[in-house]
């Protein structure tokens, strides 16, 4: 059970299972009998002073329901319903929403014009216009495409004979 | 454009006019409402490429993935500085978040720049308030040298540059990006022309960064505080992408040879920074090893000039921004609550705080280019062209991969797993105001899984 608490609730009890429970940093003074002094300078675990020489106090103990975004609990609970409101109702839902709904538009015609020559735009609509045009002529038996791109019967061609 | 800059701009007097008590607050509504707008620009119906343009800013489908991204990273900059900031004074606090904003201002000008010039500019203005967040509200001592480091090399290689650029000026008699784009290629007779094929390039190489010169980025990324790592990993690194693949789409296959040896280096560097980040002590150096590692696969991608390999640039440089600042910011949550960051003090967070631990564990996969995530799309895309480009290239492409996927691992474990570090005895619990941060960074990441023809670039 304590050492749920020490897990749970570290900033409860700063000390482990055997040593003094219920030893908090809420005065300004440091814990006396400090067992879990660090043996590595840096950390800064209950009992460090900031620069000012006061303990360092968890801002949990003032308001058990913070937020992590203000000391005031009233401000802290706006801005996380602020935050959240425009970070994800507004921006990720309504603006993800607006994204999936754009056009067809797709990439357009870059700097590879001269040597690529890519389409531009309704790359979407050409698959599924492909797909539909494959489905049609299977169900109707005939090619799905032809070799020519003209029909040959409609080109004329000079006879050989002739000179300019 | 304008409704995006213009709303930018007004986040001036917002923030020296708003009563301290609620200056966070209308900080981070602003600013969301300014990534939710930034989104109206993905809408590109114009036939040309180019589309909400004057004569000065536009966006196509290269900038504007960036632009978005950097639209998005200013709330999530200032949901991450609100806890470390807030002992600060209130005209520290203001200050520093004018900071952010001129930042984010300079960076939207520079990847709307139609024209060259006007980027080179934003390019090196965006040096200085990330100098002054460095060295100003940096922990440590280090942050001087990082901040001379930082700003040397990046100018060193853009002086080159700007010679450059006035050259190419007298020779097209524009630097209109819309323009250059059809011009043809110089042939590179002499060796001012190579050099000159190189003065273009190297000061993006010098940002992206290249494995040689890539010192900078350690040291800026781990003496930065939170929002200087997750600006400088997220959008700054892509400001050198972004230039790059504008340059070099004038400096064509003549420059085969000239390409080789960077080529090479990004390819080697991806190993050896992989490396360097599997003996990591430093959590924050960890990220920012990986960082370069990451970004020498998209050097190597720009460099080789094909329309995949452009592509797979544009989505790597994307989705590896949402992931490391993902990890920046998770690197924080530990060293607010221990003010250390080595790796062997904050073992086994998961049995203390276990829901951070879920969100280490996605943005670690994230890194490691878990599939269908678009890290893996990018990369693979990337490693796919490289191979077509030569064959030899799937050896250090596929042993960079490996070496990703390890020190990822290696990570998660080093912070999650394993026996809880004795020395910790106090540790916060997590904020809301964390998780909040950690789901606006890998929630687009998924979504962007669903949808990539918005980071497909023009190329594909």
């Amino acid at each position: 059970m304590t050492s749920w608490l020490v897990r749970i609730l570290p900033a409860w009890s700063r000390v482990r299972l055997g040593s003094v429970p219920g030893a908090r940093f809420v005065s300004q003074t440091p814990s006396p009998g400090a067992t879990g002094s660090p043996a590595v300078s840096g950390l800064s675990p209950a009992g460090h002073n900031d620069a000012h020489g006061h303990v360092e106090v968890s801002l949990y103990e003032k308001n058990r329901d913070f937020h992590g975004f203000h000391k005031d609990p009233q401000v802290d609970v706006w801005n996380m319903k602020v935050a959240f409101f425009f970070g994800i109702s507004v921006a990720i839902v309504i603006g993800g929403t607006f994204v999936h709904y754009l056009p067809d538009h797709g990439a357009s015609i870059g700097p590879f014009v001269l040597t690529c020559m890519k389409s531009s735009g309704m790359r979407q609509w050409a698959r599924r216009e492909a797909e539909r045009l494959i489905k049609e002529r299977e169900a109707k038996g005939i090619a799905i495409l032809d070799g020519n791109y003209y029909d040959p019967s409609k080109i004329i061609l000079p006879s050989a004979g002739e000179e300019k | 454009m304008l409704k995006i800059l213009i709303p930018t701009l007004m986040l001036f007097p917002t923030t020296w006019i708003t009563t301290p008590k609620w200056l966070w607050t209308t900080m981070t509504a602003q600013a969301l409402a300014i990534a939710t707008a930034s989104l109206t620009l993905l809408n590109w119906d114009s036939e040309t490429g180019w589309t909400s343009t004057n004569p000065y800013l536009g966006t196509d489908p290269l900038s504007t993935p960036l632009l978005v991204l950097t639209c998005w990273l200013l709330p999530l900059m200032i949901l991450a500085s609100q806890n470390h900031i807030s002992p600060e004074p209130i005209n520290r606090q203001r200050t520093y978040i004018t900071l952010l904003v001129s930042l984010q201002l300079f960076l939207i000008m520079a990847f709307g720049a139609t024209e060259i010039i006007l980027f080179y500019i934003m390019f090196e203005t965006t040096l200085i308030p990330t100098l002054i967040i460095i060295t100003r509200w940096g922990n440590q001592t280090e942050r001087l040298n990082a901040g001379t480091y930082f700003l040397f090399y990046t100018l060193a290689g853009s002086l080159p540059l700007l010679v450059a650029l006035l050259i190419l000026q007298k020779e097209m008699g524009s630097l209109s990006m819309l323009i250059i784009q059809y011009m043809q290629p110089a042939p590179l007779c002499t060796w001012a022309d190579k050099i000159w094929w190189a003065a273009c390039l190297i000061a993006f190489l010098v940002k992206m960064p290249l494995y040689g010169v890539h010192l900078w980025l350690p040291k800026a990324h781990v003496e930065a505080p939170v929002a200087g790592s997750m600006v400088l990993a997220a959008v700054l690194l892509k400001l050198g992408g972004y230039g790059m693949m504008r340059m070099i789409i004038m400096l064509e296959p003549a420059s085969k040879n000239l390409a080789y040896p960077f080529i090479i280096l990004a390819l080697w560097g991806i190993i050896m920074t992989g490396s360097i980040c599997l003996r990591q002590t430093d959590l924050k150096s960890l990220i920012a090893y990986s960082s370069v590692s990451h970004m020498g696969l998209v050097v190597a991608g720009i460099l080789i000039q094909t329309p995949w390999s452009f592509t797979g640039a544009i989505i790597l440089m994307i989705a590896h921004g949402l992931a490391s600042s993902a990890l920046f910011c998770l690197a924080n949550t530990n060293y607010e609550r221990l003010h250390s960051r080595t790796l062997l003090l904050a073992r086994g967070m998961q049995a203390i705080l276990p829901l951070m631990a879920a969100w280490w564990f996605i943005a670690n996969l994230a890194n490691l280019a878990l599939p269908p995530l678009p890290n893996l799309m990018g990369e693979l895309i990337i490693i796919t062209s490289m191979f077509n480009w030569s064959s030899w290239t799937i050896i250090l492409t596929g042993t960079g991969t490996l070496i990703t996927a390890s020190y990822s691992l290696y990570m998660y474990l080093m912070t999650q797993r394993g026996p809880v570090t004795t020395l910790i005895t106090a540790i916060e619990p997590s904020h809301t105001r964390e998780h909040l941060l950690m789901a606006l960074h890998l929630i687009p990441i998924i979504m962007l899984t669903l949808k990539p023809e918005l980071m497909w670039g023009w190329c594909f």
